[in-house]
């Protein structure tokens, strides 16, 4: 036989098959994929180019903070939990000091809860600034990224201005704010308030910051291939949400209008207006549309805690080891990925009996296999980036 | 407590919400201190107290445990000696008033197993595969109970308290380069004594 008879019997049985059925494959995404955003494995059994089914590996990133605390001081374990989510590492630490300072029943004084304020919403507009730039990245598009990457950077360095860290500030202490500089026990430390010239320059990074909004909403929203690929896509049905734990703006997009900053009590929230965003679809372009309106929002509440921050002290009276009361409690705060809370058991030791992390990605992603289910390959993508994750924050 | 009156809700409101939730569902003891409505219910009533509840309060936060032990290898024991057991806790919210409520139960060290709650709240799945791995519990009637975090072939149960954290054994702390001692007992009292603040 010719080779050309042989590969003409090769083509048609091929043909035969492809008619008759055709056999899932295996398709392996990852765990070095640039979308997803740390080491995020997939494996997804494909039918042409629908998903059938897929199976998120995660691990590749577990540290286990929640073992490391038993044996840690609460004031050690801030330097643990920044490292959770490093995209805004400021806003992870609140919670878990309102928790300590809870079970203490200290109370900080009025200057450092603005303080924390303003930089746990810093560190939202620098968390979805990354989003707004490098989900229009992962569909194709590389402009947005210079764009807003350059107002971000400055946001990032009027954090470094008042904490002296970009992204893993270590910056809270039991009852306030870090206000001490100067290392070792021979050293005598020097209380530390705002830098000079912080205010007038959060102002006018805040304009900015706004003006950046404006221009992804024109460049990224009215662009007509990124509405296409992002309307109807990847819709989170509100009740499916709510029972996988999905928070943040992922579940704002899907129509709930329920934001933690609004109904606890761990920051001032209350002392200025803000709106809630929400979205109507559930999609991926609301994902988009919420985040982006929720940074205007956040540049809001900046002006606002700027204009009217008090004088006075940055940490209350406390003693000078840390031993926490016997008790539990457990302090969540909206952070910018979602829902982060920390459920702390304390049996009256200088560090917790037991310290249960509650991150948002972790809840956020484990709604990805009924999500995915039924897909076409090419908008696996478009729906991973949507949901805004990071593996620090799904691994702990 | 008294400068500011937002920073901490009143424990009233806790305790209200706990037995207010803890009715519906006929649990053992409610309690709301520091703030935190919790309720207890038994390992039997466990898939219900979740099914009745989820009208009220749909957001399924998370699904963890806690070893009770006074046998401990890492960390400091219990104040007081405790019988050893397995405490899993779930946090379920609402989405409108902010209203939520942890619920706990208490299970045997010796066969640790609840009925999983996977048919009532979907997002249970992974919080249980990974209270399964972490503390050695079985969830009956768990669609895919393997290992989440920790590779293949581990040996052991990370998050009881029996189980030693490796580094701490090889090498203790504090370690020859630590620049602060670990401040002594003695120091604990006094610093609590003076009300001594930090940094001055």
């Amino acid at each position: 036989m010719s080779d050309q008879h042989l590969l003409a019997m090769h083509h048609s049985e091929v043909q035969v098959s492809v008619e008759l059925e055709t056999p899932d494959v295996t398709l392996n995404l990852g765990p070095q994929h640039p979308s997803t955003h740390g080491v995020l494995r997939l494996v997804a059994k494909v039918d042409g180019e629908v998903i059938n089914e897929v199976e998120p590996v995660i691990g590749y990133m577990h540290r286990g903070y929640e073992k490391l605390a038993e044996v840690r001081t609460y004031p050690q374990i801030v330097a643990l939990v920044s490292r959770i989510d490093w995209v805004s590492g400021y806003a992870s630490e609140v919670p878990l000091m309102v928790a300590v300072e809870r079970l203490m029943e200290i109370d900080p004084p009025a200057r450092a809860q603005h303080i924390r304020l303003v930089l746990t919403e810093m560190a939202r507009i620098s968390s979805h600034l990354v989003f707004l730039s490098s989900y229009p990245l992962e569909l194709g598009a590389a402009t947005p990224l210079m764009h807003s990457l350059r107002e971000r950077e400055r946001v990032l360095d009027l954090i470094e201005m008042v904490t002296g860290g970009r992204f893993h500030p270590n910056f809270n202490r039991v009852g306030g704010v870090k206000p001490a500089a100067g290392a070792g026990s021979d050293q005598k430390k020097v209380v530390q308030d705002l830098p000079e010239g912080f205010s007038q320059q959060t102002l006018a990074a805040m304009d900015d910051v706004i003006g950046v909004c404006d221009d992804m909403e024109d460049l990224v929203l009215g662009n007509e291939i990124f509405v296409e690929r992002t309307r109807g896509v990847g819709i989170i049905p509100t009740d499916l949400a709510l029972e996988y734990g999905v928070s943040g703006p992922n579940l704002r997009a899907s129509g709930v209008m329920f934001d933690i900053r609004k109904t606890d009590d761990y920051l001032p929230y209350d002392r200025f207006d803000f709106d809630i965003p929400t979205g109507e679809n559930g999609d991926c372009f609301d994902r988009y549309h919420v985040r982006l309106q929720e940074i205007r929002q956040a540049a809001r509440i900046i002006r606002q805690a700027i204009e009217t921050m008090p004088e006075g002290d940055l940490q209350a009276k406390v003693p000078r080891i840390i031993k926490v009361p016997k008790g539990e409690t457990y302090v969540r705060a909206e952070n910018p990925k979602g829902e982060m809370g920390y459920h702390v058991v304390s049996e009256g030791g200088r560090g917790p009996y037991r310290l249960k992390i509650r991150s948002a990605s972790f809840s956020n992603l484990s709604v990805l296999p009924w999500l995915l289910k039924g897909q076409l390959v090419p908008d696996v993508i478009a729906i991973l980036g949507s949901l805004d994750f990071v593996l620090g924050d799904v691994d702990r | 407590m008294t400068e500011s009156p937002s920073e901490v809700p009143a424990a009233p409101v806790a305790v209200g919400i706990a037995e207010r939730y803890g009715e519906m569902v006929g649990a053992l003891s409610t309690s709301g201190d520091f703030a935190t409505p919790r309720i207890r219910v038994s390992p039997e009533s466990w898939v219900d107290t979740h099914r009745t509840l989820k009208e009220h309060l749909p957001f399924f936060s998370f699904l963890s445990a806690i070893h009770w032990s006074t046998e401990v290898a890492v960390g400091d024991p219990p104040e007081e000696e405790v019988e050893e057991r397995f405490e899993v806790f779930t946090r379920l919210s609402d989405v409108s008033k902010g209203e939520g409520v942890i619920i706990s139960t208490d299970i045997s060290k010796d066969d640790p197993r609840l009925p999983t709650l996977v048919g009532v709240f979907g997002g249970a799945n992974w919080h249980e595969r990974e209270a399964h791995e972490m503390f050695g519990i079985v969830f009956d009637g768990h669609p895919n109970l393997e290992l989440l975090y920790l590779p293949e072939g581990f040996e052991g149960y990370p998050l009881r308290k029996t189980f030693p954290l490796l580094s701490r054994e090889v090498k203790p702390w504090p370690g020859t380069v630590d620049v602060e001692d670990m401040p002594s007992t003695e120091n604990v009292e006094a610093g609590e004594e003076t009300g001594e603040v930090e940094g001055e």
